[in-house]
């Protein structure tokens, strides 16, 4: 079971915004898919998520995902948009429910399954007292832990996500990095997960996350452990940042320190002399 | 916890049905002569006659026009997630109704039944497929709004044009009271000849459901939930150009219905948009049925016009939805 991706393009007008990505990845891994704003991140999700136009295959247990019956591919593939629009205000249970549309017919009541599947993500996102609330009254980080509960009520073997922790304070990005972690290990039922989130914050990354794609100009430009993709050349070269990186309790600590403006990277902003 | 949500909605759809069972009993028993309102049936034999001919025809339209407007309209304002869309907004109708004037127009109107109907639906296929072709691709709510205005205008600009070149007063006349909406004198090979189009257009909107509940979360999400919100665009759009084509076929241009009655019911149902539907439908028809019961029991003189009604009720109630702030939906 690997979700191999081939030789991903994809073309904006004439720009190419992800340049021929392969990787393979399997169950049991949490990646981080990191880079500078407009590396070609979400697009490279949203491709591997099936909502975008582009080139190469992306395959799911050595079957083309463009293959894949729709609901099908719905139950293998979970996304979670940055900061998706909610268009009605549904109670936040309901809300989660539509997450098992997939995996029911038609005019079909939810299943004991969906029931246990909604419940059991709202639990694990720690939203379950916000079940009977209407999502318009919720603020920004119950909303995000409701949308994420949406996104793991799925319950599909793979499951992307951009930017889940963009808008939420500290405690709450680190309590959906555990939700992340506890989601690619599987439950009683279902055997280990894949997980794939767009992150910003380098230090979660590293410590969270079992490897790192780290994306610049659309292209993959390292991947591998955290600790490797993530070292201080990378970051030096990419993000154009000096980091500090350091260890506490056998645990990796980034934290970006200071901008780095050389002429090379940006010959038209003003150069500043590095200290 | 509150009662599961089906229970709710199955509570409220035997109200509704039962509220229609009522309106459409009024109905039946409601006439109309010269000297105002009638009750009853007069004889046995006349009675009969009255009641197939004239308020089983009437009662039947009420129920299936008032039905198509208000799934309609709950179809459309799930689809472009808003609660200010309507068929009649987007030019469904006014094109529908083009399409009517113009075989009016040419005179074809009495050659053949079928041809009145057949010109409504083109005409409203026609102009929601130019909605589409103008907005479908950016698919925000102002976009498609503002194509909806640019259509109906220019129907409403060419059924001017008809009017203007109308081969007599008479037939001008003829043309402006069909388009204000009525649905007295009508008979049932009316029923006959709107009812498919119309099953037709309720089963596309019925079949569109689930893929507007997934289209609360945007067109991303519903995409990776295995919906494809193009699909579903479509059989919400045609769907609505045939049954509101067939509605304005055989009782002319009746507004505001699919508005407000999704509006009302929308609390009910938790804002969920598949389950909107339903309810929608039976409450539109309850609406047009009461009235046009209203209509007959109005004191002697010339009848009104259901779609005036309609519109002296729904204007101001769509004017205070637009001023209103919106509550918590788009959060």
């Amino acid at each position: 079971m690997t979700l191999a991706a081939d030789a991903i393009e994809v073309r904006y007008d004439t720009r190419l915004a992800v340049r021929a990505s392969s990787f393979v990845l399997a169950p049991g891994e949490l990646v981080a898919l990191v880079g500078p704003n407009g590396a070609g991140k979400s697009t490279l999700l949203r491709a591997l998520a099936g909502l975008l136009d582009h080139g190469g295959t992306v395959a799911w247990c050595g079957q083309a995902l463009a293959r894949l019956d729709r609901r099908e591919r719905a139950r293998t593939i979970a996304y979670l948009p940055q900061n998706p629009p909610v268009h009605w205000p549904l109670l936040a249970r309901e809300l989660v429910d539509l997450a098992r549309l997939p995996h029911r017919a038609y005019g079909a009541r939810p299943s004991a399954a969906d029931t246990d599947a909604v419940t059991a993500a709202m639990r694990e996102t720690d939203s379950l007292e916000l079940a009977t609330r209407g999502v318009g009254r919720l603020s920004a980080g119950e909303r995000a832990r409701v949308l994420l509960a949406r996104a793991l009520a799925v319950q599909a073997p793979v499951l992307l996500v951009d930017e889940p922790i963009a808008m939420l304070d500290p405690y709450h990005q680190l309590d959906v990095m555990n939700v992340l972690r506890a989601y690619v290990g599987g439950d009683g039922e279902n055997g280990p997960r894949l997980v794939v989130a767009v992150l910003h914050d380098l230090g979660l990354a590293a410590r969270f996350c079992t490897r790192a794609l780290l994306m610049n100009d659309g292209a993959i430009v390292q991947d591998g452990p955290p600790q490797i993709a993530l070292g201080a050349t990378a970051i030096r070269d990419h993000y154009r940042v000096e980091p500090l990186i350091s260890n506490h309790a056998g645990e990796p600590v980034i934290v970006p320190w200071r901008r780095l403006d050389s002429e090379s990277r940006c010959p038209a902003a003003a150069v500043r002399p590095l200290d | 916890m509150q009662a599961a949500p089906p229970q709710r909605d199955l509570a409220l759809i035997a109200g509704l049905g039962a509220l229609l069972c009522l309106a459409a009993t009024a109905s039946l028993f409601v006439g109309r002569g010269g000297d105002g309102p009638t009750f009853g049936f007069g004889g046995p034999e006349i009675g009969a006659m009255i009641f197939a001919e004239i308020r089983l025809p009437r009662t039947l339209l009420a129920l299936l026009v008032g039905g198509t407007l208000g799934l309609c309209g709950a179809a459309l304002q799930g689809l472009l997630r808003n609660p200010l869309a309507e068929p009649g907004l987007l030019g469904a109708a006014s094109g529908g109704a083009l399409g009517a004037v113009v075989v009016f127009y040419f005179g074809l109107a009495t050659a053949t039944s079928v041809l009145l109907p057949a010109g409504a639906v083109l005409g409203s296929v026609l102009a929601l497929a130019a909605l589409y072709g103008l907005a479908g691709r950016r698919g925000d709510f102002l976009t498609i709004v503002l194509a909806g205005i640019a259509i109906n205008a220019l129907a409403a600009a060419l059924t001017s044009l008809a009017l203007n070149f109308a081969p007599s007063p008479y037939a001008a006349l003829e043309i402006l009271f069909w388009m204000l909406g009525s649905l007295a004198d009508r008979s049932l090979t009316h029923v006959y000849l709107a009812l498919p189009l119309m099953v037709m257009g309720w089963l596309l909107v019925a079949v569109s459901g689930r893929g507007l509940d997934a289209l609360t979360l945007g067109e991303d999400t519903a995409k990776s939930l295995g919906f494809d919100p193009r699909r579903t665009q479509w059989l919400v759009i045609g769907g609505t150009a045939l049954a509101v084509g067939a509605a304005v076929a055989v009782t002319g241009v009746v507004g505001f219905v699919g508005l407000v009655v999704p509006h009302l019911l929308r609390r009910a149902v938790g804002h969920h948009p598949s389950r909107l539907l339903l309810p929608s439908f039976l409450g539109g028809a309850v609406l047009v049925t009461l009235a046009d019961c209203a209509i007959r029991l109005m004191p002697p003189g010339p009848e009104l016009k259901l779609g005036v009604v309609t519109a002296l009720l729904g204007a101001p109630f769509f004017l205070h939805l637009v001023m209103r702030p919106q509550q918590g939906g788009a959060a």
